[in-house]
């Protein structure tokens, strides 16, 4: 009976969180789906991989905290290197996307031309699909290693259950409630993709990696 | 074909007669008396001269819109003064009250920071999700800087968006005016070639400007991107981020507002950073003008598309007899054709009805908001040029 309390209070805190994860996780997501195929189950599973692989890094760092006996203690902040060398990946990753999609374009992404994508061109996107896979898979992993400020409150209550398990569990039901809140980003997949829209999703992850780059050096270079 | 083209040209489009001219200035006439010259015992000498002046400049530009039958070079005469007036009105007005042209942290947090339209699209979607506006001023007309505050400028610009579109980006914009005077300096350009393709880079500073101030509940463009903050405000350096910041402005500044232009003749930071300009063009479906090319009369000669400040019509576009929905309808283009192809066009008419009545629709909107806008910004420039060497 505990439990399912406390499991409730994991899911009603990562409902009420999903928009600050939401938040956090747009600059990043949206313009990694914009660049990809269209179609609402094409995106659907972009971003179940994107959040498989997130609640991935969320575990990861959860069991390594709990070793280090900091979840418990609730010095659950990372140290300022640690952020900074994720944003600098981070960066690294979006980059090689946005040269990845124009790639994926068979030439088309890189007119003028506001005309719908040729047909070839999405039978090129589909072949090349594992390799954006991929990348949504690491972005993905490395905003789970992003702490925002729900993660952290997560991470405090996790703690109190007292056992690794429970404490891992808690965070993947806290995880659920949040990514409740990205299923509308599926919709985006009912965006016509043309050459156009394509350079505008691949021009903006190059200006959020630009900037995650910035904020990362900036860190790891010392404040 | 050369020759034809420097015939029509020689012919110029139709003048009017001045009888007709000063009837069809009236109304403008009217409304800038209205805005400037009335006697108002609450105004003292320096403004009431000010305010005489503007009123004269605005009816005059005007007039010789109506007398010439060419838009683009009366409207830029407008367009640069409030450029070069505003930042002098401001930065005047700023070293009063402050001292600094920098933003103290203190007023941020007491929501005095002056608002300008350029985060608008910005402030839409923590606001639809929060109910938060992530500026730190007021929305309300506040102490200090916070002037007449956020919701007054939103209704303005809303107005006027909906009655002339993009049309804002040349009539109402305060700091467009710069690099259009920049760009006006030099006979010919000295880049000729720009890929297509940057044209899309406003779109994407739009989104991810949009997304990042989602993410960091701040206005991600006014503290990191915005080249204007050199010459209105700018976040007080007191730690290497504020540094940073001012590095950026003024980069962008001297690289977009100035340098690009002089060697492009193009208003570069409106056509490959602007976001507002991008999220501005969709108010251009809604707005009722907009340019068309008449394809019975064009003979694709590009100077449309040479005399474009924006990159706003391509051959594609041409061929489809249209704008590209990122003009900003200063008329350069329709100025610029010799055969009269390209023109005003009210939606849901012919191409070829009546141009010029749907320019003097278009120009009478324009005009009247930008007596309203731009006129007072003028006036109050002067004001304060007055005031200083009184």
């Amino acid at each position: 009976m505990v439990a399912y309390v406390w499991y409730g209070d994991a899911l009603a805190l990562g409902l009420a969180s999903g928009p600050a994860c939401l938040a956090a996780c747009g600059p990043v997501l949206v313009p990694s789906l914009l660049a990809g195929q269209s179609g609402v189950v094409s995106n659907l599973r972009t971003i179940a991989v994107f959040l498989g692989t997130r609640l991935l890094g969320y575990l990861l760092f959860a069991i390594v905290a709990w070793q280090v006996g900091a979840l418990a203690s609730m010095l659950i902040k990372p140290h300022p290197y640690v952020i900074g060398l994720v944003y600098v990946l981070m960066a690294g990753v979006l980059a090689w996307y946005a040269y990845a999609a124009g790639r994926n374009c068979t030439g088309d992404c890189s007119t003028a031309k506001l005309v719908t994508i040729q047909e070839k061109g999405f039978a090129q996107l589909a072949n090349d699909s594992k390799k954006t896979l991929a990348g949504v898979a690491a972005l993905g992993f490395l905003t789970g290693l992003n702490f925002c400020p729900p993660f952290i409150v997560a991470g405090i209550r996790a703690a109190e259950l007292g056992s690794l398990t429970g404490a891992l569990l808690y965070f993947a039901v806290f995880f659920a409630g949040t990514s409740i809140w990205f299923v509308p980003f599926a919709g985006l997949g009912c965006v016509v993709r043309n050459p156009g829209l394509i350079t505008v999703a691949r021009m903006t992850m190059g200006l959020v990696a630009l900037y995650y780059l910035a904020l990362g050096l900036y860190m790891l270079l010392g404040r | 074909m050369a020759t034809n083209i420097q015939v029509l040209r020689a012919a110029g489009p139709a003048r009017r007669g001045i009888g007709r001219s000063i009837l069809l200035t009236l109304p403008i006439m009217l409304w800038s008396l209205l805005m400037f010259a009335r006697p108002d015992a609450g105004r003292d000498l320096k403004s009431n001269i000010a305010g005489g002046i503007t009123a004269i400049f605005m009816v005059l530009l005007f007039f010789m819109m109506m007398r010439t039958g060419t838009t683009h070079r009366w409207r830029r005469l407008f367009f640069v003064s409030v450029g070069v007036l505003f930042p002098i009105e401001f930065i005047h007005t700023v070293l009063q009250m402050r001292g600094t042209m920098g933003i103290p942290i203190e007023e941020m947090i007491a929501g005095r920071t002056p608002f300008c339209f350029l985060p608008i699209p910005l402030l839409i979607v923590p606001a639809a999700l929060t109910r938060t506006v992530i500026f730190p001023g007021s929305i309300l007309p506040g102490q200090g800087m916070a002037g007449d505050g956020i919701a007054a400028m939103v209704g303005i610009w809303l107005a006027i968006s909906l009655v002339i579109g993009k049309g804002w980006c040349s009539y109402a914009c305060f700091f467009g005016g710069i690099e259009e005077g920049v760009a006006a300096i030099p006979k010919q350009a000295k880049i000729r070639k720009l890929d297509p393709r940057w044209h899309y880079l406003p779109w994407a500073v739009l989104l991810a400007m949009v997304l990042l101030s989602l993410a960091l509940f701040e206005p991600a463009y006014c503290m990191w991107l915005c080249p204007f903050k050199a010459v209105s405000e700018y976040v007080a350096a007191r730690n290497t981020v504020g540094l940073i910041q001012n590095v950026i402005f003024i980069v962008l500044f001297a690289a977009l507002v100035i340098v690009l232009p002089f060697m492009t003749k193009k208003r570069t930071q409106c056509s490959f950073l602007c976001p507002f300009g991008a999220f501005q063009s969709l108010f251009n479906k809604i707005s009722v003008f907009d340019v068309r090319i008449d394809q019975d009369k064009c003979r694709a000669c590009v100077l449309c598309q040479n005399a474009c400040p924006n990159m706003s019509l391509t051959k594609e576009s041409v061929a489809k007899g249209e704008a590209l929905m990122s003009c900003m309808k200063c008329g350069a283009c329709v100025d610029a054709c010799p055969r009269h192809a390209v023109s005003w066009h009210v939606k849901g008419t012919d191409v070829a009805w009546k141009p010029e009545r749907a320019r003097l629709m278009f120009l009478y909107g324009a005009w009247a908001m930008a007596i309203l806008f731009g006129g007072s910004i003028i006036a109050q420039g002067l004001a304060t040029i007055l005031g200083v060497f009184a």
